[in-house]
């Protein structure tokens, strides 16, 4: 034992001195050492194995934190105050004509900028939040089977109420807060109209077609005598400036626990007219579907203190990424987080 | 959710328009049509015809060679290797030239001939029902009895084969999220009665669904205690046995309808459980008898830790919140998702057990999800099924299945004790006891309508509603099994989906001319990437989740980072904590992919446990700004101040002034930590000295694990910071002055370790003579090598707002300053 502790000792010893301290790593010394568990009494193997594979661990440590010490005491600080090295020339930005910003972030300032036009204010969302914002407050009970269609990243943490925080699924997780932020219009006999756009998830599986990290925009107009026939006609109103076309749109039926009637929305394609059999954006069906929507269902308006008797509002969600992708011919999803700058370099 | 055209049109009594009108109309009033099958095309050349002769294969000992009537005139010959092919019987022909409807779908369907088999001419084939894709069998050919054809059809040479067992059928997939609140969409019966809906027709259900069947007592042969010892999970559990029972194949009419519908044909009991579930949405289930040990069945929550072996075979510890069927012994079932293997029904089972329940759809979801168990039966329940059908489902079930009733029908449960679904006088036990009240103006209020009460009430009873029309406006009772009726908007949604919402009236609602509020943080990122592009540099947007590797790779502690649960990536394992990592992460790949120079930001948020949480007890989101610069040429001096030229061009653009101090190694902020301490500086605002980000050369380490190039650095900022302090900037506006502006050019030599910024305050300070406006811009930095000094020197610029400035006045000021400079920092003039 006493020439263990020695060999110990002397090898710590040449970690703190040697140039390449990660050398000592690969001593005969240590091998050795392993070399003399067979030569032990059985029931002395175990513990006398487990004292070398510590030293081995001490030394790796020693190695490390040598090697950190050294890798710091060769780097030269510098003045961080200067406007430039000395004896260099002053440095100069990249050429503006090489810059650019995401398609998505210009798609999003785009569609923000006529929402504003229209009377909607824009409000940003979140990217962790609670189980209460994105189900309970839409009208989601806890365990509700509607859950299941929203496939939501949960964390490891849970919150005070010992549920999971989660990655918002979609931009609906802000209706509940931007009800409530703007229910003072509603007083003051004003509706109030708010569009969301910002990052949400799902934990999909990555094809050309899905991302589990993408952009949509929320919108919410609540106020008194909204109907349904309101929401197609803002609805319509906005893609017809965004598109600067007229268009036909139709709603289906569809189900979202937060909407009642909930609708699925589709816009008469602006790329071929309709008219085009082959078209690549519509598959020649002449309609694209666009996004989900409805009248808020009062669940949700009580949620947010509003009495569903005197107001009566729409909501609608729909992806942002679509818009681009159908815009530029864009044929993969997985481009706009790739930060490829070959990609980008084309917006 | 399959719906076949053939088993809807039993429901309903008007013609239904061509597919394409069909599937539109469906499309806008009920919900998304995911596919259109048409059955036909598969099932179009198999023909119904007689074996007249059948005599054994001269040249092979298992072939048969026969003469069949396919209604043609002639009898054709055909070679049968069946062993159950015989004179007299019928068969379905699969003639020359057509495909196996079994391998319709497959790249290179089988197409059949006329070709000699051992010496005698075999046209087509008669097919098993493997052939046909009807059943597993592959033993023998079907054999057609009389007793297969459904009612009213008789077996005739030549015949149509999918006419007359209904496979001449479209089948509709319709969008099962569509149906999430609906349970009785789950149901062809269900789906016929919106069709008429929609159509604008009146539906009536078949009488076995709204007549309440008076079950008898049974004959008592078999002994059987039901028991429910979960009512609040199991509000309905009903059960019967049944004797006398033959197990064997499903007359050819059900097994072309379960085909049709989805389902799959394995013996009569249990295509009649499916059967009736895929008519009514409710999930039945059929035990052995035989096998239920002790004679007593029931429902109870699981202990904990109890096992049971599914019908997939496999075993599963149970826990206290799962429902179970049991019998005397243990449990036999994990309720309203698959049974046990051990109370199959099989070929011997002589008698049988039908249970028809209910269970709570919440815990049900919550087992399903716990075992990763989805069947037929859970997509109903989890659905919440009506608790009123059961008796008309089970006395249905009993005639399918055949046999005799051999005990009491058990209704065991709680249902009873909240029944809103009474016989009453004026109520049909179909409905809803108490009405829903709405008027016909709160219905066109959201609806934006001008329909009457007379259009309301026509609309709803075509789907079986009962409306009751006063003057205090609508009583609606909804049917049994409508379970989604709650709220008076859910009326609203029905009126408007049968009334059809392509002629809702399009209107805009009207605004006040109030100003639509900014949103100033929206604002600032627009400004920061407008900049930025500017400067030159891509923005670029990552993923807000990274793997483990990233934040080690970046000198991040992952203990910091929220973690994710259930990714299906493994990539994605953190929140990350700041943006930065995320950019190293793909600069190597721009590397290789040919961009030897370039710069990227992203605008974005990052996540950490220390940054605690606000004032919903959310985590703070902490709103950044990482940039990187990056280049394979190593340019001249340190890459730190190459970045630094971007954060200066982005703080002049926004107004806003800049203080350096060293990094040091003291913060343990995630931000930082990616920094190399000797060679970056914390950022802060001049003036209020607020901390607005880090700048600097990465950790040798991070260069290292993210393989950057040698000439890269950046920073990352906090948004924040920079729109509380950008709200406060007051433009330090001065007049014009009408008097020339004079230069002078400076160069100090000062000790090599004082810091750029202490020498340009000390010249501000000794320019500083109250009356002159000065400017100072740096010239040069020029340290001999290993010097101990440096020579600093900049450009001046005098202006005064009185008068023109002489020579001397100037020589004056700059003498001055100099002095005091040689006092304030050791400065000589050079």
């Amino acid at each position: 034992m006493e020439k263990f502790d020695s060999i110990r000792q002397s090898l710590l010893e040449r970690v703190a001195a040697e140039a390449v301290p990660r050398d000592v790593l690969k001593t005969p010394q240590l091998k050795e050492l392993y070399a003399g568990i067979s030569a032990l009494p059985a029931e002395e193997r175990g513990a006398y194995g487990k004292k070398i594979n510590e030293l081995k661990a001490e030394l790796e440590a020693a190695v490390v934190a040598r090697e950190a010490a050294m890798a710091s005491a060769d780097i030269a600080p510098i003045d961080v105050t200067a406007p430039w090295d000395e004896n260099t020339e002053p440095q100069t930005l990249l050429p503006a004509a090489g810059g650019t910003t995401h398609p998505l972030m210009r798609e999003m300032e785009r569609l923000s900028a006529i929402f504003t036009r229209m009377g909607f204010a824009i409000e940003g969302s979140r990217e962790i939040d609670d189980q209460y914002h994105m189900f309970e407050t839409l009208n989601f009970p806890k365990g509700h089977p509607a859950r299941d269609d929203y496939d939501t990243f949960m964390t490891v943490e849970t919150d005070e109420a010992g549920d999971q925080l989660i990655a918002p699924a979609h931009t609906s997780t802000m209706q509940n807060r931007v009800l409530k932020k703007y229910k003072k219009n509603l007083e003051a006999g004003e509706p109030i109209a708010v569009v969301v756009p910002d990052r949400v998830f799902r934990n999909e599986d990555l094809d050309a077609r899905h991302e589990h990290t993408f952009y949509q925009f929320e919108g919410v107009y609540v106020g008194r005598g909204v109907h349904a026939g309101m929401l197609i006609s803002t609805l319509k109103s906005f893609l017809e400036a965004y598109y600067g076309k007229q268009l036909d749109v139709r709603v289906n039926p569809f189900y979202f626990p937060f909407t009642e009637p909930s609708f699925e929305f589709a816009l008469s394609c602006p790329f071929c007219e309709s008219q085009d059999q082959a078209c690549k954006v519509c598959s020649g069906e002449g309609w694209i579907e666009l996004l989900g929507c409805g009248m808020i269902h009062p669940n949700v308006l009580k949620a947010a203190d509003i009495d569903p008797n005197e107001f009566t509002g729409f909501a609608w969600g729909g992806g942002i990424e679509r818009l681009v992708m159908m815009k530029y011919g864009i044929e993969d999803i997985r481009h706009f987080e790739s930060a490829k700058l070959d990609f980008l370099r084309q917006f | 959710m399959k719906v076949s055209l053939n088993v809807i049109r039993q429901y309903i009594d008007f013609e239904l328009p061509p597919i394409d009108e069909l599937v539109a109309k469906i499309n806008a009033q009920l919900g998304g049509v995911e596919e259109v099958i048409y059955l036909g095309e598969k099932y179009k050349d198999v023909t119904i015809v007689k074996v007249v002769e059948c005599e054994k294969h001269p040249n092979a000992d298992k072939l048969s060679v026969c003469k069949i009537d396919a209604g043609t005139g002639e009898l054709i010959q055909v070679v049968c290797g069946a062993p159950n092919v015989h004179a007299g019987m019928w068969a379905a022909w699969l003639p020359p030239k057509s495909v196996v409807p079994a391998s319709f779908d497959d790249a290179e369907p089988f197409v059949l001939g006329s070709r000699e088999l051992r010496g005698e001419m075999s046209n087509g084939m008669l097919a098993s029902a493997r052939e046909l894709g009807i059943g597993d069998d592959h033993d023998g050919i079907v054999e057609i009895l009389e007793s297969d054809a459904p009612k009213g059809n008789n077996l005739e040479v030549g015949a149509d084969f999918a006419e007359i067992f209904g496979l001449d059928d479209y089948v509709i997939d319709i969008e099962n999220k569509m149906f999430t609140h609906r349970p009785d969409l789950f149901g062809q019966l269900g789906v016929a009665r919106e069709i008429a809906g929609i159509f604008g027709e009146q539906f009536t259900s078949p009488e076995w669904y709204k007549t309440m069947p008076e079950f008898s007592d049974g004959s008592g042969e078999l002994s059987l205690e039901v028991f429910n010892e979960a009512p609040e999970k199991s509000p309905r559990f009903m059960a019967v046995a049944l004797n006398n029972i033959e197990v064997k194949q499903s007359p050819l009419w059900l097994k072309c309808a379960l085909i049709a519908m989805g389902g799959k044909p394995i013996n009569n009991i249990v295509d009649a459980t499916n059967y009736i579930m895929l008519i009514t949405a409710q999930p039945t289930h059929a035990y052995d008898y035989d096998k239920i040990r002790g004679g007593r069945l029931g429902v109870r929550m699981a202990k904990h830790g109890e096992t049971i072996t599914l019908l997939n075979d496999k075993t599963y510890e149970l826990t206290s919140d799962d429902i179970v069927i049991a019998d005397n012994e243990g449990a036999i079932g994990l309720a309203g998702i698959m049974g046990g293997g051990n109370s199959e029904v099989s070929p011997e089972t002589k008698s049988i057990v039908l249970e028809v329940a209910n269970f709570d759809m919440y815990a049900v979801r919550k087992s399903s999800m716990r075992y990763g168990l989805f069947t037929d039966a859970l997509t109903r329940f989890n659905k919440g099924q009506s608790l009123f059908q059961n008796a008309y489902v089970l006395n249905m079930l009993m005639k399918l299945t055949g046999g005799m009733q051999a005990s009491e029908v058990f209704d065991e449960g709680n249902y009873n004790d909240d029944c809103t679904f009474v016989s009453g006088e004026n109520i049909s036990e179909l409905h809803a006891s108490s009405p829903h009240g709405i008027t016909t103006k709160f219905i066109n209020d959201r609806l934006g309508l001008a329909l009457n009460d007379q259009d309301i009430e026509r609309l709803l009873t075509n789907v079986e509603f009962m409306v009751k029309v006063d003057e205090k406006g609508l009583g609606i009772h909804e049917p049994f099994w409508r379970t989604d009726i709650d709220e008076p908007e859910d009326i609203v949604e029905e009126v408007g989906r049968l009334y059809g919402y392509d002629r809702l009236s399009l209107e805009l609602p009207l605004r006040s001319a109030k100003p639509t509020p900014a949103n100033a943080q929206r604002e600032l990122e627009s400004t920061l990437r407008q900049v930025l592009m500017r400067a030159g540099a891509n923005e670029v947007l990552t993923y807000s989740f990274v793997h483990e590797r990233v934040l080690q790779a970046a000198n991040q502690n992952k203990d910091d980072a929220y973690g994710l649960s259930n990714a299906l990536s493994p990539d994605l394992q953190y929140y990350r904590l700041s943006l930065t990592p995320s950019l190293l992460d793909k600069v190597h790949p721009n590397i290789k992919a040919g961009h030897d120079e370039f710069a990227i930001f992203e605008i974005g948020k990052g996540h950490g446990k220390s940054f605690g949480t606000d004032e919903d007890s959310l985590p703070v989101e902490s709103e950044q700004l990482a940039f990187v610069y990056a280049s394979r040429h190593t340019g001249e001096g340190a890459a730190y101040y190459r970045a630094k030229v971007f954060l200066e061009f982005l703080a002049s653009q926004c107004g806003l002034e800049l203080a350096y101090e060293p990094l040091g190694g003291e913060s343990t902020s995630p931000t930082v930590l990616p920094f190399e301490p000797k060679r970056s500086a914390i950022v802060t605002d001049k003036t209020s000295r607020l901390y607005i980000g880090v700048i600097g050369e990465y950790k040798k380490a991070v260069t290292v694990n993210f393989k950057l190039p040698e000439y890269t650095a950046g920073f990352e900022l906090d948004r924040k910071a920079i729109l509380d302090l950008i709200s406060d900037v007051e433009t330090s506006y001065r007049p014009l002055s009408r008097y020339p502006s004079v230069d002078r050019d400076i160069s100090l030599k000062v000790g090599a370790s004082l810091s750029y910024a202490k020498v340009h305050e000390a010249l501000e300070a000794a320019l500083k003579t109250g009356e002159l406006d000065t400017t100072i811009e740096p010239v040069s930095i020029y340290r001999p090598d290993d010097s101990d000094t440096k020579n600093v020197a900049f450009h001046i610029t005098l202006t005064s707002h009185d008068k023109t400035l002489t020579s001397d006045e100037v020589n004056e000021v700059i003498a001055r300053s100099v002095e005091q400079l040689e006092a304030s920092i050791g400065a000589e003039v050079v």
